[in-house]
């Protein structure tokens, strides 16, 4: 028995959302009378973290605390419109609208303040823990609570802002039918080592060291979550799981988890993670977004990892025992690439 | 949609209802009976159970084991003397279908399940079943080829000679997943030696066949002879001799075919 | 089809309900006793999010079969806060960002509470081991092994 370790590399340019119909979202942002504010979105948190980067994304823009932000996604039907939680688009498309909306929700709120300080909106600031103040002169200060409840109460204002961000269209160039389909590119580079055993055709992931550029990290700890999780997913398409095990054939489908394969606790490799931040100039706060490219790469790189290990190149996923054993048998034994 | 279920104390009545009623189910552990009352499996009507200790109970102090069929693999793994089925009993599920499922349901769990029995096989066990008319013992090899007829008996217990060495029993489960997954294939080999020579081998595969099989032919390379590395290169080259393995989603027959002699040359051998 | 009059303890409080033949635990808790913590991910024993203990042992509910739950004690997510404070494996997965949709959550802290009951300093492997059964989509597991080794040593972080 001999076991092969591997390793291989891949590289993606990864454009955040799409141009279809100018990949709008829509947010809008008000104050309740107790000074807290909502975001409604009909974007959906699957567990990403929309809800809490759209807080911060608010809570940063009106210059309020975040605790003072409820980001409320219930229901598509009633919210304001959005393509949806897809494509990477969440943080830079979405965020983005939240922060139009509460940019024009601030520019009430100042005015709402100014009226109750007597003095020019201009001269006013925030100090993000719930107070408006005079440039200069932080005693003549005002709460975001007593401004809302003036509003409501006093001057009849509502404190709200509405917020879209849609990509201007792309036209394409008749003669080269060249376009813009996105205004903003992640990329990321991922290196991964493999072991293949050459009489059984298994592969193990030995580890994983990646970097990502995905614009400012508005939540570092959220950017992490999606690059770990994500990564696993891809370890899993890459290896792993498929609903038709013998496609094109439709038969002996995955019945249930024990026969739908996705690796288990037992095995994750560790996976070294390089955070780049160069801000995107039309991202909110700079922020591009890491999505779906956190399991993109980690495909190729296994796959060239193998190829480096025992010489079989296979571009069918996922890259099962059978295929790699197959590919082995076909060209007589395993023939392993020099070691990078 | 509901069904009747009805608790015995005593198994001899339990086995009366079951061998009563076509549509009656035994529940064990529940593991795969609930799933399929979950599922709507319309075949079954009645649900019964045992209440009776003996059932539970494990005997593992002499030279002659025995497990009651009630026995989860959970208890199999804080019992000293069955130091020898740990591996086995650690292969099977997560640690909650540890403390459900039992012995005496693994007899009946189809591919990619039964990893103890196959276990057991290797053991040369002797399966003990009540049924509507008496009890009897029947060898484990001959229960397994007539289970699709043993539907409507209860088994009481299992048991088996206890190895004469820590050695000479080995199990191995090839599993995609770990540490928990379905078996690709699983493997136990019982080699009790007399002087340097193997007398009485057993080598017991899973998912090679519908149900637990021996490999006669690997067993027939390793009688009489000494565990050397051409001993073993035999074993090997025989381990598919006999076999049926399917296609299913976690490998294909090709595949169970090409790596059940590299995995029972690596058992032998001690090769991790 | 007469109902079967079922007691058990629930979260150390004792209920009292009826069931159908057959109702397996994940439903009685569900949607007899409207405990919503033990969730339905696949009702075939391959998720782990219905797991509960049952008198101390981690059990998915889904397989189980309610009427045999008959006097003994079933604990769930539910029963694992301390009046208005987290459990400290609650506390450890939310510092460790050990869950994003949450769907495994349930499962995954009942099992490490199993876990941690019996052996409170675990290895990594053992962690590994204890939630084994249980399938986590979005986590990638390493922040959730991570919580469960933090929360075993009091919230100090481990080598
Ligand atoms: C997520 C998951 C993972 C699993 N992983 C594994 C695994 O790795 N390896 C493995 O081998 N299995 C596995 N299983 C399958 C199953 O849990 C085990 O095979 C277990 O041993 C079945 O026992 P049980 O008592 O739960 O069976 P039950 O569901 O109670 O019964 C199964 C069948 O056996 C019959 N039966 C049970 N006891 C008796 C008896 N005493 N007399 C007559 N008939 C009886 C029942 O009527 C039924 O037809 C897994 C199941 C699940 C849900
Ligand atoms: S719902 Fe019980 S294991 Fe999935
Ligand atoms: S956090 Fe989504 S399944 Fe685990």
């Amino acid at each position: 028995m001999t076991r092969h370790r591997g390793r291989g590399i891949a590289s993606v340019n990864y454009p955040i959302g799409m141009n279809l119909g100018g990949d709008p979202s829509q947010a809008l942002v008000h104050s309740n009378p107790s000074g807290k504010f909502t975001v409604a979105l009909s974007s959906i948190d699957l567990g990403q973290g929309m809800k809490s980067v759209t807080r911060q994304i608010c809570a940063e823009t009106l210059g309020v605390p975040v605790e003072d932000v409820y980001v409320d996604t219930a229901d598509s039907d009633t919210g304001p419109h959005c393509m949806g939680s897809f494509a990477s688009r969440g943080t830079h498309r979405v965020g983005n609208a939240v922060m139009a909306a509460a940019r024009e929700a601030r520019g009430v709120m100042m005015e709402a303040a100014a009226e109750e300080l007597e003095v020019n909106a201009a001269d006013l600031e925030t100090d993000g823990r719930g107070n408006i103040h005079v440039k200069g002169a932080p005693h003549r200060s005002i709460s975001t609570k007593d401004v809302a409840i003036a509003a409501q109460f006093k001057q009849g204002k509502t404190i709200s802002g509405r917020g879209i961000f849609l990509v201007p269209l792309s036209d394409v160039d008749p003669e080269t039918g060249e376009m813009s389909p996105a205004t903003c590119y992640a990329h990321a580079c991922l290196v991964a080592e493999v072991e293949v055993d050459d009489e059984t055709g298994e592969v193990d992931m030995v580890r994983m060291d990646s970097a990502y550029e995905l614009g400012r990290a508005l939540n570092p700890r959220l950017v992490e979550q999606q690059l770990v999780g994500g990564a696993w997913m891809g370890v899993s398409h890459a290896l792993y799981e498929t609903p038709e095990p013998y496609y094109p054939e439709p038969v002996h489908g995955p019945r249930d988890f024990v026969e739908y394969l996705m690796p288990g606790p037992g095995d994750i490799c560790p996976h070294d993670i390089a955070v780049l931040e160069r801000p995107a100039p039309d991202g909110p706060f700079g922020a591009k977004g890491p999505g779906e490219m956190c399991a993109n790469p980690v495909l190729p790189a296994v796959a060239n990892a193998i190829f480096n290990a025992v010489g079989v190149r296979i571009d069918d996923l996922p890259i099962t025992p059978e295929k790699v054993l197959r590919a082995i048998k076909a060209q007589g034994g395993a023939r392993p690439q020099p070691r990078r | 949609m509901p069904v009747t279920v009805k608790t015995f104390t005593s198994t001899h009545d339990a086995a009366a209802a079951l061998s009563s009623d076509r549509s009656a189910r035994y529940l064990g552990g529940g593991t795969l009976v609930m799933r399929a009352l979950n599922e709507g499996d319309i075949s079954i009507s009645t649900v019964v159970r045992a209440s009776d200790h003996a059932m539970t109970r494990i005997d593992a102090t002499g030279s002659r084991i025995t497990l009651g069929a009630g026995v989860t693999f959970a208890r199999i793994l804080v019992e000293r003397d069955l130091a020898f089925l740990h591996a086995p009993a650690r292969s099977i599920g997560g640690p909650a279908v540890r403390n459900m499922g039992t012995v005496g349901g693994n007899l009946f769990a189809p591919v990619p399940y039964g990893d103890f029995t196959v276990a057991m096989l290797a053991l040369d066990a002797t399966v003990s079943v009540q049924g509507g008319l008496g009890g009897r013992e029947i060898a484990l090899d001959e229960f397994l080829q007539s289970r699709d007829r043993q539907t409507g008996v209860l088994v009481l217990a299992i048991s088996f000679a206890k190895p004469g060495s820590a050695e000479a029993f080995r199990y191995r489960k090839i599993a995609r997943i770990k540490p928990k997954g379905g078996a690709v294939i699983t493997l136990a080999a019982h080699l009790p030696v007399n002087g340097s020579r193997i007398v009485g081998a057993r080598v017991a595969l899973g998912s090679m066949a519908p149900t637990p099989i021996r490999a006669r032919a690997a067993e027939r390379a390793l009688e009489g002879r000494s565990l050397d590395a051409s001993t073993i290169s035999a074993a090997a080259a025989a381990a598919v001799e006999g076999t049926s393995p399917g296609d299913n989603a976690l490998a294909s027959a090709w595949y169970r075919r090409e790596i059940v002699g590299v995995h029972l040359k690596r058992l032998l051998s001690g090769q991790e | 089809m007469a109902k079967t009059p079922l007691q058990f303890r629930h979260n150390g409080r004792d209920v009292a309900i009826f069931v159908d033949g057959g109702t397996n635990l994940l439903v009685a808790l569900r949607e007899l006793i409207g405990d919503m913590t033990p969730k339905f991910g696949c009702g075939q024993g391959g998720c782990g999010t219905c797991s509960v203990l049952i008198d101390g042992e981690l059990h998915l509910s889904c397989l189980t079969l309610a009427e045999t739950v008959a006097g003994r004690s079933v604990e769930t997510l539910d029963g694992l806060k301390e009046g208005p404070n987290l459990h400290p494996l609650q506390r450890a997965f939310a510092d460790n960002f050990a869950a994003q949709c949450g769907y495994c959550t349930p499962g995954m802290l009942m099992a490490a509470k199993a876990l941690l009951d019996r052996n409170p300093q675990p290895s990594r492997a053992e962690v590994v081991e204890a939630i084994s059964g249980n399938i986590c989509r979005c986590t990638g597991y390493e922040p959730i092994i991570n919580a469960v080794l933090a929360a075993a040593s009091g919230g100090r972080a481990r080598a």
